[in-house]
C-alpha cells in the first residue's frame, strides 16, 4: 500500500499543479486582454512567442525526433502565411492591397473563414513538402540542410516573382490581413497544434520517428520503411509550420517575402537549440525566452549616460551583441539546451527544489 | 514434402561485387525449416556481406536469394523483415537512447493495423494496447521485464546482445539471422548463449542462420555448417565433416605444413 499511496499522492499533487498552471495562464491572458491598451507591448511579445512555439515544435519534430537536419521551415511558413493572407483579406479591401498589378480574378472574391484558411495554408505547405521530400529526403545531415535551405529560398523567390504579382502582390507584400481579435485566439491555436504534435510524438508513429533517428539500419531491420517515415515526419512538420506561418501573418497584419528569409529559419533553429533538441517543452520555453529576451534587452540600444559621460557601446544594434553572447553562454554551459531531451514534469520540478545541487547525479551513477 | 526438409532460405549462385572486389563469389546455400545453420570463415571472408544480401541492404550483382520460395530481388529491407526474416548486428545496433521497453515496442509496430491519424488521435487504443501487451509478454519470457525502463545503452554488454535478440524476436520472424552473437563473450557467457539459441529456436519455432567465430558454440548446436573464404564457399557439411576437412583447417590455420 505504501508506495501506491505515495504515487497517488504525487498524482494528485501534479494534477493540482497542472490546474493551477492552466488557471494562471488563463488568468494572465484574461488580465492582459482586459487591459490590452496598457499592455499591448507585452501582449505582442506573448503572441509572437506563441507563434514561434508552434513552428519551433514543428521543427523539433523533424530535427529532434526524426533526426533530419532540415532548414526549410521559413519556406513552409511563407506558404502558410501567403495562403492565409490571400484568403482572409476582406474582399472590400483587396483593390487597395493589389493596387499596382490588380488581383487575379480566380481569387478576387474568395474569402474563407480564418480557421479554414489556416488549415488550407498548412495543407499547401504539406503538399509542397511532400513533393520536395522525394528528392531531398534521400540526403543526409548537412546535405539535407543545404537542400532544404535552398528549397525554402526557392519558395520565397517564387512568391516574390513578378509572374505571381496578381496572386502574391510580388515585392509589395500583403496587408490588411485580419489580425487576432484577442490573445485567446493564438493561445488556443498554439495549444491545439502543439497538443497534436505531442500526441503524435507519443504515438507508435512517434516511436518510429525516434527509431529512425537512433539508427536507420536497425530501424529498417525492424520493418520500418525509412523513406515513408521520414516523408511523413517532414510533411507533418511542414503542415504545422504552414499553420504557424498563417498565424504569423495574422500577428503581423502585413507580410512580404522578406519576412521569410533564411534569418527566420535561424531564429527558429536557435529556439530549438536553446530549448533542447528533442524536447517539446524545451522548444516552447525557448520560444518565449528568445522572443522576450530580444525585446527586454532593448535598453542596450539606448544611449546610456554615466556621470555625464556617454557610454560608447550603448547604441542601436548593441542588444544583438549582448543577445548573441548570452546565447553562446547558454550553449556552452547547457550543451544540450535548457531541457536536453527531457520534458517538463512536476516531479522533475519538485525533485529539483528538494535537491537543487544533487540533480540527477544518482541516476547518472546508475547508468554509467 | 515433410516439415523437416522444407526449405526456408536459399541462395543460388549469388555474386556481390564492389568495384573490382568480389566480396561474395558464386555462393549457394540453403537453410531448412527448424535448422540451426552456421556460416563460418576467417575475417573478411564475406560473411556479413552475405547477411546484407539476404536482408536487402545490398542487392546482389547476380544470383538469387529466395525466402520460402519467394525471390527477394528488389524487396526493401523493411519488407523483408515483414516477410519474416529478422537479424541482429555484429556491432550491436540498439536504439541507444530509448528504453528497453521502447526498443522492443518499436519492432511491434510492424504488424500494427493503424495509421498516423488513428494513432495520433488515439482512435485505436486496442492496437496500442496489443502492442504493449505483446512487448511485456516477450520481455517477461526473455527475463528482461525488470529492466524495461532502463535506457538501452546503459545495459551491460551481454544484456545488450540479449535485448537485440529479443527485439528481433518481436518482429515474429520465421528465420533469425545472428551476426556473431557471442562476440566479446567469455566462455561461460558463450555456453549460456549456446543453450539460449537452442531454446529460442524451439520456443519460437525458428530457423536460425548464424555467423560465429566461437567454434565451441558452432560445433555444439549447428546442424550444418558452411565455410566461406575470400567470398567462396570452400566447404559445407555437418560439424564432424567440417572439423576434419583439410581445406577448412588450411583456411583457418594457414596450413603451410601440409601444403
Amino acid at each position: 500500500m505504501g508506495p501506491n499511496r505515495m504515487i497517488n499522492k504525487e498524482k494528485r499533487r501534479n494534477c493540482i499543479c497542472t490546474l493551477i498552471l492552466i488557471a494562471a495562464v488563463l488568468g494572465i491572458c484574461g488580465f492582459l486582454e482586459a487591459n490590452k491598451y496598457s499592455y499591448s507591448y507585452a501582449i505582442s511579445i506573448i503572441e509572437r512567442s506563441m507563434v514561434y512555439a508552434v513552428v519551433a515544435v514543428s521543427m523539433n519534430l523533424v530535427n529532434g525526433f526524426t533526426g533530419l537536419f532540415s532548414l526549410g521551415q521559413a519556406g513552409f511558413m511563407a506558404l502558410g502565411a501567403y495562403v492565409t493572407a490571400i484568403f482572409t483579406i476582406p474582399v472590400g479591401q483587396r483593390p487597395s492591397v493589389y493596387y499596382i498589378s490588380g488581383i487575379n480574378p480566380a481569387i478576387a472574391n474568395v474569402q474563407l473563414p480564418i480557421i479554414v484558411a489556416l488549415i488550407l495554408g498548412g495543407l499547401v505547405a504539406a503538399g509542397v513538402a511532400a513533393l520536395i521530400g522525394f528528392p531531398v529526403l534521400r540526403l543526409k545531415s548537412d546535405y539535407l540542410a543545404i537542400a532544404t535551405l535552398g528549397f525554402a529560398e526557392i519558395i520565397r523567390a517564387c512568391i516574390a516573382a513578378p509572374q505571381f504579382d496578381t496572386i502574391t502582390n510580388g515585392s509589395y507584400g500583403l496587408k490588411s490581413i485580419p489580425g487576432f481579435t484577442n490573445i485567446f485566439q493564438p493561445l488556443a491555436l498554439s495549444v491545439v497544434c502543439i497538443g497534436l504534435m505531442i500526441l503524435l510524438i507519443n504515438s507508435s508513429y512517434g516511436r518510429m520517428f525516434k527509431a529512425v533517428r537512433e539508427d536507420e539500419i536497425a530501424a529498417e531491420a525492424m520493418g520500418i520503411n525509412l523513406f515513408k517515415t521520414k516523408e511523413l515526419s517532414f510533411v507533418i512538420s511542414s503542415f504545422f509550420a504552414g499553420i504557424s506561418g498563417g498565424m504569423l501573418a495574422m500577428f503581423m497584419r502585413s507580410i512580404d517575402s522578406k519576412t521569410f528569409q533564411v534569418a527566420l529559419t535561424y531564429d527558429i533553429l536557435l529556439i530549438v537549440v536553446i530549448g533542447g533538441i528533442g524536447s517539446v517543452t524545451g522548444s516552447v520555453i525557448g520560444a518565449f525566452i528568445v522572443t522576450a529576451g530580444r525585446e527586454l534587452l532593448r535598453f542596450f540600444d539606448e544611449p546610456l549616460m554615466i556621470g555625464g559621460v556617454q557610454v560608447p557601446l550603448f547604441r542601436p544594434g548593441f542588444r544583438m551583441v549582448i543577445f548573441s553572447i548570452l546565447l553562446m553562454v547558454v550553449v556552452l554551459f547547457y550543451r544540450k539546451g535548457l531541457m536536453g531531451t527531457n520534458e517538463f514534469s512536476w516531479n522533475g520540478i519538485f525533485d529539483f527544489f528538494k535537491h537543487p545541487f544533487k540533480k540527477k547525479s544518482k541516476k547518472m551513477e546508475g547508468k554509467a | 514434402m515433410n516439415d523437416n526438409t522444407q526449405n526456408v532460405l536459399s541462395m543460388q549462385n549469388v555474386i556481390m561485387q564492389f568495384g573490382g572486389v568480389r566480396a561474395i563469389d558464386n555462393l549457394s546455400l540453403d537453410v531448412n525449416k527448424g535448422e540451426i545453420v552456421a556460416l563460418i570463415g576467417p575475417n573478411g571472408a564475406g560473411k556479413t556481406t552475405a547477411f546484407n544480401c539476404i536482408t536487402g541492404i545490398y542487392t546482389p550483382t547476380s544470383g538469387m536469394v529466395s525466402f520460402n520460395g519467394k525471390n527477394l530481388k528488389g524487396t526493401s529491407p523493411d519488407e523483408i523483415t515483414k516477410l519474416g526474416i529478422a537479424r541482429t548486428f555484429q556491432n550491436i545496433r540498439l536504439f541507444s537512447n530509448l528504453t528497453v521497453f521502447d526498443n522492443v515496442l518499436i519492432a511491434k509496430h510492424l504488424r500494427a493495423k493503424d495509421n498516423v491519424f488513428t494513432a495520433t488521435l488515439r482512435l485505436n487504443r486496442a492496437e496500442e494496447k496489443r502492442m504493449r501487451e505483446e512487448t511485456a509478454l516477450l520481455l517477461k519470457e526473455q527475463g528482461l521485464y525488470e529492466l524495461k525502463d532502463e535506457i538501452a545503452s546503459s545495459l551491460p554488454y551481454g544484456l545488450q546482445r540479449h535485448l537485440e535478440i529479443a527485439r528481433a524476436l518481436a518482429t515474429q520472424p520465421e528465420l533469425l539471422l545472428l551476426d556473431e552473437p557471442a562476440a566479446g563473450m567469455n566462455p561461460q557467457e558463450t555456453q549460456e548463449l549456446t543453450d539460449f539459441i537452442v531454446k529460442i529456436r524451439d520456443q519460437y519455432k525458428l530457423s536460425i542462420f548464424m555467423i560465429e567465430h566461437h567454434m565451441d558454440l558452432v560445433m555444439q548446436i549447428s546442424e550444418r555448417i558452411y565455410v566461406l573464404n575470400f567470398g567462396k564457399l570452400i566447404a559445407q557439411g555437418t560439424p564432424d565433416e567440417i572439423q576434419s576437412n583439410p581445406e577448412v583447417i588450411e583456411a583457418y590455420l594457414g596450413g603451410s605444413e601440409d601444403a
